[in-house]
């Protein structure tokens, strides 16, 4: 994340806008930036790894009730701690529930409360920051004074307060519960990120020239300033998504995350270190799972700012 | 300088009183209150309101705030609802062990990141550079807790009895009762896994952080110069490049402390240490009003009292940063 705004200006989108290869650097390019950026993603071996990982893991999510040997939820009394074997390669837990089905099925809401609240935050951060960025004044030091205070909290104090408030429940609100929670403090780093970009891009001759034209601010905002923010987002939002998985375990492993007996590798993690001595593999294939993921989206993100960002490499 | 100090020092106070407010606003905007905690089975209603008017809860919220920092300004941080203690000896007596795996932890993380990072950046594309990037990367991909499951488990395993998995021995002079364990040898035990647990992640962040500025600096015309003028390799990579490679690698560990919070509240659960991680969290989950705010008040201090320490950091660094 340590490109600014500028940095990744212009290598995506210029060939929205005829104007823009006019930009210095973009005209000489053979092809169009967007597939010189492909070509480079597909060379770079980490993030062909990255992808690789990634989409391993969202195809074992989407077909968790199949690939599942078993349920993640059904206890079987009579099967507690059994350890790895045919039946239960994982093994099974302290209420005799199958290891390796609630790994598998963890994966959902690992995967969901990363993806989806990476989006609200940008869903919420990215207009926050064009407007604030290109209308600038007063609206800029509004909105970007209420950034400020929540980038004034310590991440993990705010965010497990506002789990408290919203009350931790299991399936599906309580996963909605804890993205609010990620989405809510993650806001301010898109804004920050894309009114950075607009500062600069806003001051472009293309966008004097649009200007000139007539075209109204709706319009040069989505149609000309946006496109060329996208490079810096779009990694920022690959790296986020690991730290959202990440903050996303480390609330449930407080017990502040999704509630049992919806299946979260941090709340395994944690209710299995109890019994560590004698059963080491219940905390440690959950743990496995979180690594594995965060790793992927990782070494996705890092290929793809080589590749948008051809000036670090 | 002394000027410049004393007026950040004087805006953290609109900073931190604006996270407490935030933080007791948000508190007291939970449903239910400790009071039917504390009564717990012997709940009746007159009881409760007469434990509510004796703590003021029954007062609106903003009072309840100007009452605590009223108490506040003359050295009082109030007293916890449910243990009857005052919030600021038990934020006294927990801060030392959060402190020291704090800054054990940078410690571990400085030890490894520093050469990895110098090493990773001069012998680019080596097998060492490798090296040291692939562990950066699964450094930065792995979470605290399960760091410390993995110590726990080695620990348990190969090297059975080296390491205790749990608990708290006091270093000596810092025994908060009359009766703990108080050992330097103990002490050490206690706080190593922790402190790795906590220190791995930050080392890979430094690792990267510091390889990729190191790369920027080896390749400036002042680097060439230390060279051509007949500088030994030593005092070129430490005196000339390392220190400006520090400049970026400093403001992002600034950035870090809000992780660095949240890593020691994990850190301290997973190992049952008597930090003020677990104080916190506790305190947040029993929502013990006053000891939230102690725990609140205490967090952003140190958040932005590190984050000034960042900024004259810098004047240290690069002597052209000059603050008046």
């Amino acid at each position: 994340m340590s490109n600014g705004g500028e940095s990744a200006t212009g290598a995506l989108g210029g060939a929205e806008f005829p104007l823009d290869v006019a930009a210095p650097g973009l005209g000489a390019r053979p092809g169009s930036p967007v597939r010189e950026a492909i070509r480079r993603l597909r060379a770079s071996r980490t993030a062909v790894l990255g992808a690789a990982i990634v989409a391993t893991l969202v195809l074992g999510a989407i077909g968790a009730d199949v690939l599942a040997p078993g349920s993640p939820i059904e206890s079987d009394q009579s099967q507690t701690f059994a350890p790895p074997s045919a039946d239960h390669p994982l093994g099974t837990d302290q209420l005799g529930r199958d290891m390796l089905s609630r790994v598998i099925h963890g994966s959902r809401v690992s995967l969901v409360v990363g993806v989806s609240s990476v989006i609200l935050a940008l869903g919420l951060g990215v207009p926050l920051g064009l407007i604030a960025g290109y209308l600038g004044g007063r609206v800029d030091g509004l909105v970007m004074r209420a950034m400020d205070l929540i980038l004034a909290f310590p991440v993990y104090l705010l965010a497990i307060i506002i789990m408290i408030m919203f009350t931790p429940t299991a399936g599906l609100l309580g996963t909605i519960k804890v993205v609010g929670a990620i989405a809510i403090v993650r806001v301010p780093i898109y804004a920050r990120l894309v009114r950075g970009s607009v500062l600069s891009i806003k001051e472009k001759e293309f966008i004097e020239a649009c200007r000139a034209l007539g075209v109204r601010d709706g319009v040069i905002l989505l149609r000309h300033v946006l496109p060329n923010c996208l490079a810096p987002i779009i990694v920022t939002t690959t790296l986020g998504i690991a730290t959202a998985i990440i903050v996303e375990a480390t609330l449930s492993f407080l017990g502040l995350g999704t509630q049992p007996p919806t299946p979260s590798w941090g709340w395994d993690l944690k209710a299995n270190v109890a019994f560590i001595q004698a059963n080491p593999w219940l905390s440690l294939f959950p743990g496995l799972a979180i690594f594995v993921t965060v790793l992927g989206f990782n070494l996705f993100g890092d290929g793809l700012r080589d590749a948008l960002d051809p000036r670090l490499k | 300088m002394r000027a410049y100090v004393l007026r950040r020092l004087v805006q953290i106070v609109p900073t931190v009183l604006m996270i407490t407010f935030v933080v007791f606003l948000m508190m007291q905007s939970i449903p239910g209150d400790p009071v039917v905690a504390l009564l717990g089975d012997a709940y009746t209603e007159e009881d409760a309101e007469r434990i509510r008017e004796a703590y003021g809860l029954d007062r609106p919220v903003v009072e309840q705030y100007l009452i605590w920092l009223g108490k506040l300004v003359r050295g009082d941080w109030g007293v916890s609802i449910l243990t009857g203690r005052p919030v600021l000896q038990d934020v006294l007596v927990r801060l030392p062990v959060t402190l020291e795996l704090v800054v054990l932890s940078m410690g571990i993380a400085l030890l490894i990141a520093v050469p990895a990072g110098i090493i990773g950046a001069l012998r680019r594309n080596t097998w060492a550079d490798y090296a040291a990037t692939s562990a950066a990367m699964v450094g930065v991909s792995i979470p605290e807790f399960f760091v410390g499951v993995l110590l726990l488990l080695a620990f348990s395993f190969g090297l059975q009895g080296v390491l205790p998995s749990s608990g708290w021995i006091y270093l000596p002079g810092t025994c908060p009762n009359m009766v703990c364990g108080v050992s330097l040898w103990g002490n050490l035990q206690h706080v190593l896994m922790p402190a790795i647990a906590l220190g791995i992640g930050r080392a890979a962040i430094l690792t990267r952080l510091l390889r990729a500025s190191m790369l920027e600096v080896i390749r400036t015309e002042y680097v060439t110069t230390a060279r051509a003028k007949g500088l030994g390799e030593r005092p070129v990579v430490l005196k000339h490049a390392f220190k400006n490679a520090l400049i970026p690698t400093v403001t992002v560990m600034g950035l870090q402390v809000g992780f660095l919070i949240g890593g020691a509240i994990v850190v301290e659960t997973l190992f049952a240490m008597p930090g003020l991680g677990t104080f916190g969290i506790d305190a947040i989950i029993a929502r013990d009003y006053q000891q939230v705010q102690g725990f609140a008040l205490i967090t952003a201090l140190a958040f932005v009292l590190i984050n000034l320490f960042v900024d004259l950091l810098y004047t240290l660094l690069d002597p052209r940063i000059r603050y008046a």
